[in-house]
C-alpha cells in the first residue's frame, strides 16, 4: 500500500532551530525475514533529533516507529544505513560496546514500567549507575526525585506504587546516569489519562528544566502534543514533521497518514505540518 | 473416548518440543529406578548365594536328619551310629564345627575346625594338595587359614585347649577351681598334611577352616565344658534318591531309630533342607540389609520426585501461551490436566523402563567382574529376573513421576484463556505459607529434639535398643519439621548468606533478591540438596565419631600397641629385650600377672609393672603416671564392687604377706588392679602369667606385628603376639568401607538434586525473560547477567549444603551419643575432610548448574523488554 506522505531519502528531516543533533539516522533500513516473507520495517529513513528537546515519533501501528527507536537506541541491528548517537556511529558496534553505550549514554522508559519488583524505588533508580560500577550523584538524584515528586515513595517497592508513580520512578531511572538521550516507548500506554498527563508533564519538565533530550514513541496525538516536535512515520518512511504539535495538529497529521490521497498531507493542519510533499 | 485422542496427539507434540528438558527429568527418574532395580536384583543374588552356601555345607549328602528345634534336642554319638545302621543308609556325618587357638609361631589365633568325614562325599572341602589328616595330630588347611598362619605342608602348628576337671560344668560352687582343681591349658602339635579348597565358600565367613579327623573333632568338642550340640546329620545313602522326596519307609526307619530322645526328628532331602534353612536366614540379616538399602532408594526416589515437580513447572511455564490458546479454542481444564498427566506417565514409563534395563545390565556386569576379586564365596553367574524385579521398579518409577506431576498439572489448569491475549507471568503455585505449616513443623522439630535427647540419655543408661528407636524417631521428626518449614526460613537464610556477597556489586545483589522472589521454589530446590547433604554428613559424622570413640576405647582398654604372652618364666627377660629391639617397636615393658586378695576379696587378678616402663609403653601415659609404690590403680567398676573410693587405703594380701595400698582410680580398664613389682613381691611370688607390652612408633602396625611375631617365637615357641594397633587399623578400614558405600549411595541422591537446581534456574530464566531484557537495556552486560545466575545457583546449592551439614552434624552427634555410649565415653568428631568436600561439590555443582540457564538468559535481546511482542 502506498503512503500518503513521502520524504525523499536525500533530504533529511531538518531539525528546527539549528540545535546540536543528539541522534541521527541516515538511510536506515531494516528488513525482517527472507524471500517471500520479507517485511520492510524501515525503508531508508533519514532523520535528525536535536539535543535538549522533546521529540515524539508518531505513526499508526506497523508503521515502523518502534523499529526506528530500537535501531536508534542500539537495541537492534540495522540491515543497512547508519545511526549516530552524537558523533558515535552505533550501527556496527558489537554487543559489548552497545551495552556500554546503553549503560552510559542512553536511558529507557518502557510502556510497562519494567521495574524490578524485589527492589525499592530508590534501588531501582540507582541500578544503572551501579551496573556501570559508578557512584550515584546525590545532588542529581535529589533533583530528580524532587522534580518527579517521588521523594516520599523511595522506600516502597513497585507493587506498592500506582502506575503513574511507577512510571515516574522509571523516568528517574532513565535519567540517573545523565544520558545523552532518553527513549520512551509508549510511556503512557499503560496509564489512565490523568496519570498519563502527569507523566508527560514530567517528561517535558525534564527537558525544559533539566536540559535532557527525550525521544518518545507514541500513537497518541494528545501525548505527542506535549513534545516540542512530532516526527510522523508510515510504512517505514518519514511521512511528516510537526513542530510544537497540538493534539489537533498531531491528530490531523495522523489522519492524513491514514487517508489514501497524497493531497491530505497539505490538509487543514498544514499550518504546523511540514509535509515532505509540500 | 472422543476427547482423549486429540489430547494424546497434543501431548506427544508437546513432548517432542520439550525433549531436552524432559530428558533431564528422565535422568532423575532413571537414576532412581536403576537404584531400585539393582537393590532388588542384589537382594535376589544375596539370597541365592546364602542358599548355595547352606546347600554346600551339606556337601553331597542325600538326606539331612534334623533334630526337633522346639524341644532343643540333639543327637548323641549313639544316635549317629544308630542312623548309620539303618537299612539303606551308607554313611552318616554329624554337622559340627569346633574352634580353638591355633598358631604357627607367633601367628594365628582363633581358628574354626571342620571335620574330615570318613566318607569324602560328606565334606564340602576338596583336597587340593597333600593328604587328608588321618591321625589326631594331623591337620589340613583351607587357603584362607593357610595364608593367615603362613603355613605350608609339613609345618608343625600348635593348638592350645583348656581342659576342665570333670564335673566343672555341673558344679554349683562359686569357685569350682577350689573344689575340682585348676583348669589345665594343654599345648599339642599338629602337622599340616594337606591343603583343601573350599570351592563353595562354606567357611569363608569364619576366615577359613582347619580340617581334622571327624573323630578327633568330636572328642575335642566333647571335652569342652559346654560342647556344641549336634542338631543335623548328613546322610549318604547306598543308592541315590530316585526322586525329590525321601521314601516314607526310610524316613520312618530313621525317626524310629533316633526316637529315643522323645522328639520327632525331621528327615528331608538336602535340597529341601537348604531351602528351609535359607528362608530362616532371609527373615533375619538379609531383610535388614534390604530395608537399609531400600531406605536409600526411597531417598533417591523422593528427591527425584522433587526434581520432576520442578521440571514440569518449567514445562508448564514455557507453554503458558500454548495452553492458554488451547483453552481459548475450547479445551477444558480437565483435558489440559489429563494431557500433563499423560505426559508424565509416558515419561515415567520410558525412563523407568530404561532405568530397569540399565539396572539389570549393571548388576549383570558386576556379576561378571566380581569373580576377578577374591570373594571366597561363589556367586551366581547370571542375574535371575523375577517378575517383581522388573515390575516393581517400573511401577514405582512411573507412579512416582505421575504423582510428582500432579501439582504442576493443577497449575496448568489455572492458565487462563486470557493469557493467550496478553503477556502474562508464568503460573506459579500459590505461595500460601499457612500457619498450620508453621505450627506442625515447630511441634515436629521440638518433639524430634526431645526424642533425640531421650535417645541419648537412654543410650547412656544402657537401653540401647529403645534409645536407638527414640533417636531414629527424633531424626525423622526433626527432619520432617525442618523440610516442611523450609519454605518459611530457607529463603531468608539464603538472603542472609547472600548479604555477604551483595557488597561485591549489583549482580550479586540482584541474585540475592531473586532467590527471595519465589520462596517455595527456592526452598524446594535447596531442600532436595539439603536432604542428600544432611544424610551424607550424618553418616560421616556418625562414622567419624564411632571411629574416634572406638579408638579412644581401644586406647583405654588396650593401652598398648602390642602384647606378647610369655609361657616360660625363664624367657621373660630375653623376650622383653627381643621385643624392644624389634624394628618399629620403641619401648617394651614387662607386665606380670598374679593372684591376690584385695581387702576380703580373694582371687583378684593383679598386674605389676614398673611405672617408668609402663609410662613409656602405654597410649595413656597420664593414667600410668599415677602408679607409684604404695598405690594400686583400680577402675571405677572394680573400686565400686570393692566398696572403695579414690584415696582409700586397702590391704592387699597373698602368700608372702600383706601390704596397705592407696587406691587410685584409673579410666583405663587395662590398668585395673595394677601395682608396682616391689609391692607385688611383698604379697606373692607366684605369677599366673607374664606379658610384654610394646609401643609401636610410626611404622605400619601390620608390618611391626609381623616382625615381632617372627622374633618372639624364636624366644618362646608358644608365645602369642597380638596387636591392638593392627586391630584398630582393620576396624578403621571396615568403618571406612561401610561409610564409603553409604556415601556412594547417597551421592546418587545428590546428583539427582543437582539436576533440580539446573531446572529451577531455567524456570527462573524463563519467567524473567522480560526482566533480563530490561536489565540488558539499562546497561547490564552479558557477563553480569551470567554472573547473577551463577550467584543464584551457588546460593541455592550453598544454603542446602550448609544447612544440611549443620543438621547432619547434629543428627550424627545425637545418634552417636545414643549408639556409641555402650563403647564408653563418646567422642564427638567432626569429619572435616568430608564436610569440606561436600560443601565444595555442592558449590561447584551450583555454579555448573547455572551455566546452561545463564546462556539462555544472555541470549535474551534487550528488545524483549519493550513491548508485549
Amino acid at each position: 500500500m502506498d503512503t500518503t506522505v513521502y520524504v525523499p531519502a536525500d533530504q533529511p528531516a531538518p531539525a528546527p532551530g539549528g540545535a546540536a543533533r543528539a541522534v541521527r539516522a541516515r538511510s536506515l533500513t531494516k528488513t525482517y525475514g527472507k524471500g517471500e516473507a520479507t517485511v520492510q520495517a524501515l525503508d531508508g529513513v533519514d532523520v535528525d533529533f536535536e539535543q535538549g528537546r522533546f521529540t515524539a515519533i508518531m505513526g499508526p501501528s506497523g508503521s515502523g516507529k518502534s523499529t526506528l527507536m530500537h535501531l536508534l537506541a542500539g537495541l537492534d541491528s540495522a540491515t543497512s544505513g547508519q545511526a549516530f548517537l552524537g558523533d558515535t556511529e552505533i550501527t556496527g558496534l558489537n554487543d559489548k560496546a552497545l551495552t556500554r553505550l546503553r549503560r552510559d549514554r542512553v536511558g529507557f522508559v518502557f510502556q510497562q514500567f519494567n521495574l524490578l519488583p524485589m527492589f525499592t524505588a530508590e534501588q531501582n533508580i540507582t541500578l544503572p549507575v551501579e551496573l556501570a560500577g559508578g557512584t550515584v550523584d546525590k545532588a542529581w538524584f535529589d533533583t530528580l526525585v524532587e522534580t518527579l515528586g517521588i521523594k516520599s515513595r523511595l522506600t516502597h517497592r513497585p507493587g506498592e506504587l500506582s502506575g503513574g508513580q511507577q512510571q515516574r520512578v522509571a523516568i528517574a531511572r532513565a535519567l540517573i546516569a545523565q544520558p545523552d538521550v532518553v527513549f520512551a516507548d509508549e510511556p503512557t500506554g499503560n496509564l489512565d489519562s490523568r496519570s498519563g498527563a502527569e507523566v508527560l508533564s514530567f517528561l517535558r519538565r525534564s527537558v525544559r528544566e533539566l536540559g535532557r533530550t527525550i525521544i518518545m514513541v507514541t500513537h497518541d496525538p494528545s501525548a505527542a502534543a506535549y513534545a516540542d516536535r512530532a516526527v510522523l512515520i508510515a510504512d517505514g518512511r518519514i511521512a511528516g514533521d510537526i513542530s510544537d504539535p497540538t493534539p489537533e495538529s498531531a491528530m490531523a497529521g495522523l489522519d492524513a497518514l491514514r487517508t489514501l490521497e497524497p493531497a491530505v498531507a497539505t490538509g487543514p493542519a498544514t499550518g504546523t505540518t511540514t509535509g515532505a510533499g509540500a | 473416548m472422543a476427547t482423549s485422542m486429540p489430547t494424546a496427539r497434543f501431548t506427544l507434540g508437546q513432548m517432542r518440543r520439550s525433549t531436552g528438558r524432559l530428558a533431564s527429568a528422565g535422568i532423575a527418574i532413571l537414576i532412581s529406578t536403576v537404584f531400585v532395580t539393582v537393590t532388588l536384583l542384589a537382594g535376589g543374588i544375596i539370597e541365592e548365594t546364602a542358599r548355595d552356601v547352606v546347600a554346600a555345607s551339606y556337601a553331597d549328602s542325600d538326606v539331612i536328619v534334623s533334630a526337633d528345634e522346639e524341644s532343643e534336642s540333639s543327637f548323641s554319638t549313639d544316635d549317629v551310629e544308630a542312623v548309620a545302621a539303618v537299612d539303606g543308609v551308607g554313611t552318616v556325618q554329624p554337622l559340627i564345627t569346633w574352634s580353638g587357638t591355633l598358631r604357627n609361631g607367633g601367628k594365628g589365633g582363633h581358628q574354626l575346625f571342620a571335620p574330615v568325614p570318613t566318607d569324602p562325599r560328606l565334606s564340602p572341602l576338596e583336597l587340593s594338595d597333600g593328604a587328608w589328616p588321618a591321625a589326631a595330630d594331623e591337620v589340613a588347611l583351607t587357603p584362607q587359614a593357610a595364608e593367615r598362619l603362613e603355613a605350608e605342608i609339613g609345618d608343625e602348628l600348635r593348638i592350645s585347649r583348656t581342659l576342665y576337671p570333670e564335673g566343672w560344668a555341673e558344679s554349683e560352687a562359686e569357685n569350682p577351681a577350689a573344689e575340682l582343681g585348676e583348669p589345665e591349658e594343654v599345648f599339642e602339635s599338629l602337622t599340616v598334611t594337606g591343603l583343601a579348597d573350599d570351592p563353595y565358600g562354606v567357611y569363608t565367613a569364619s576366615g577359613g577352616a582347619a580340617a581334622i579327623p571327624s573323630a578327633t573333632l568330636s572328642a575335642w568338642n566333647a571335652a569342652e565344658v559346654y560342647p556344641s550340640d549336634v542338631t543335623d546329620l548328613l546322610v549318604a545313602l547306598d543308592s541315590p534318591l530316585a526322586d525329590d522326596s525321601v521314601p516314607a519307609a526310610l524316613s520312618t526307619a530313621i525317626q524310629d531309630t533316633v526316637g529315643g530322645t522323645g522328639a520327632q526328628a525331621s528327615v528331608e532331602t538336602t535340597e529341601a533342607a537348604a531351602t528351609t534353612r535359607t528362608s530362616g536366614l532371609t527373615g533375619g540379616d538379609n531383610i535388614i540389609f534390604l530395608v537399609f538399602v531400600m531406605a536409600f532408594a526411597a531417598i533417591a526416589l523422593m528427591i527425584a520426585a522433587m526434581v520432576i515437580t520442578n521440571t514440569f513447572q518449567v514445562l508448564i511455564a514455557q507453554r503458558t501461551r500454548t495452553l492458554a490458546l488451547l483453552r481459548c479454542i475450547g479445551a477444558g481444564a480437565d483435558q489440559v490436566y489429563r494431557s500433563v498427566l499423560l505426559e508424565a506417565a509416558i515419561l515415567g514409563v520410558v525412563a523407568s523402563a530404561l532405568g530397569t534395563l540399565i539396572g539389570a545390565l549393571l548388576t549383570q556386569a558386576a556379576l561378571m567382574v566380581a569373580p576377578n576379586f577374591d570373594l571366597g564365596v561363589p556367586i551366581p553367574e547370571t542375574i535371575t529376573l523375577t517378575p517383581q524385579s522388573i515390575v516393581l521398579p517400573l511401577a514405582v518409577g512411573t507412579v512416582m513421576t505421575v504423582l510428582a506431576a500432579l501439582a504442576p498439572a493443577r497449575s496448568a489448569t489455572r492458565v487462563a484463556p486470557l493469557a493467550a491475549l496478553r503477556p502474562s507471568d508464568a503460573p506459579t503455585l500459590g505461595a500460601r505459607t499457612g500457619r498450620a505449616r508453621l505450627v506442625i513443623s515447630v511441634l515436629c522439630i521440638l518433639g524430634g529434639i526431645a526424642l533425640l535427647g531421650l535417645g541419648a540419655s537412654l543410650g547412656n543408661a544402657g537401653s540401647l535398643e529403645v534409645g536407638m528407636v527414640a533417636a531414629v524417631g527424633g531424626v525423622a521428626f526433626t527432619f520432617f519439621g525442618i523440610v516442611l518449614s523450609a519454605v518459611l526460613w530457607l529463603p531468608r537464610v539464603a538472603a542472609g548468606l547472600g548479604a555477604l556477597v551483595t557488597r561485591s556489586g549489583p549482580a550479586p545483589r540482584l541474585a540475592v533478591a531473586n532467590t527471595l522472589r519465589n520462596p517455595r521454589r527456592t526452598a524446594a530446590t535447596s531442600t532436595a540438596l539439603l536432604i542428600g547433604v544432611t544424610l551424607v554428613t550424618m553418616m560421616s559424622t556418625g562414622a567419624a565419631s564411632a571411629r574416634a570413640t572406638s579408638e579412644h576405647r581401644l586406647d583405654e582398654a588396650f593401652p598398648y600397641d602390642l602384647s606378647v604372652s610369655v609361657t616360660v618364666p625363664e624367657y621373660v627377660e630375653d623376650m622383653r629385650d627381643a621385643v624392644a629391639e624389634a624394628s618399629g617397636v620403641s619401648a617394651a615393658a614387662v607386665v606380670t600377672h598374679a593372684s591376690a586378695a584385695i581387702g576380703d576379696t580373694e582371687d583378684m587378678q593383679l598386674k605389676a609393672a614398673d611405672p617408668d616402663g609402663l609410662v613409656a609403653v602405654v597410649n595413656v601415659p597420664d593414667q600410668a603416671e599415677e602408679l607409684a609404690e604404695g598405690s594400686i590403680l583400680l577402675s571405677q567398676d572394680t573400686a565400686d564392687s570393692l566398696s572403695l573410693g579414690a584415696g582409700d587405703s586397702t590391704p592387699v594380701s597373698g602368700p608372702s604377706g600383706t601390704v596397705d595400698l592407696t587406691v587410685v582410680i584409673t579410666g583405663s580398664t587395662a590398668l585395673d588392679q595394677t601395682v608396682t613389682p616391689e609391692d607385688l613381691a611383698r604379697v606373692t611370688d607366684t605369677h599366673t602369667g607374664t606379658d610384654i607390652w610394646g609401643h609401636i612408633s610410626g611404622d605400619d602396625a601390620e608390618v611391626v606385628l609381623g616382625n615381632v611375631q617372627e622374633i618372639a617365637t624364636q624366644v618362646d615357641i608358644d608365645a602369642l603376639v597380638v596387636s591392638q594397633a593392627a586391630q584398630a587399623a582393620s576396624f578403621r578400614q571396615i568403618v571406612d568401607v561401610v561409610l564409603g558405600i553409604m556415601v556412594g549411595l547417597l551421592a546418587v541422591a545428590v546428583v539427582i538434586a543437582l539436576v533440580g537446581v539446573t531446572n529451577t534456574l531455567s524456570l527462573s530464566v524463563i519467567e524473567r525473560t522480560k526482566e533480563s531484557a530490561t536489565l540488558r537495556a539499562i546497561g547490564m552486560s552479558k557477563e553480569q547477567l551470567r554472573g547473577m545466575l551463577a550467584v543464584e545457583g551457588v546460593l541455592i546449592a550453598g544454603v542446602g549444603a550448609l544447612v544440611g551439614i549443620v543438621l547432619g552434624l547434629g543428627f550424627g552427634w545425637s545418634g552417636s551419643a545414643t549408639a556409641l555410649s555402650v563403647m564408653g565415653t563418646v567422642q564427638f568428631a567432626v569429619p572435616w575432610t568430608e564436610l569440606a568436600l561436600t560443601l565444595g561439590v555442592a558449590l561447584i555443582a551450583g555454579l555448573l548448574a547455572s551455566v546452561l540457564p545463564a546462556r539462555a538468559a544472555a541470549r535474551t535481546s534487550p528488545v524483549a523488554a519493550l513491548g508485549a511482542e
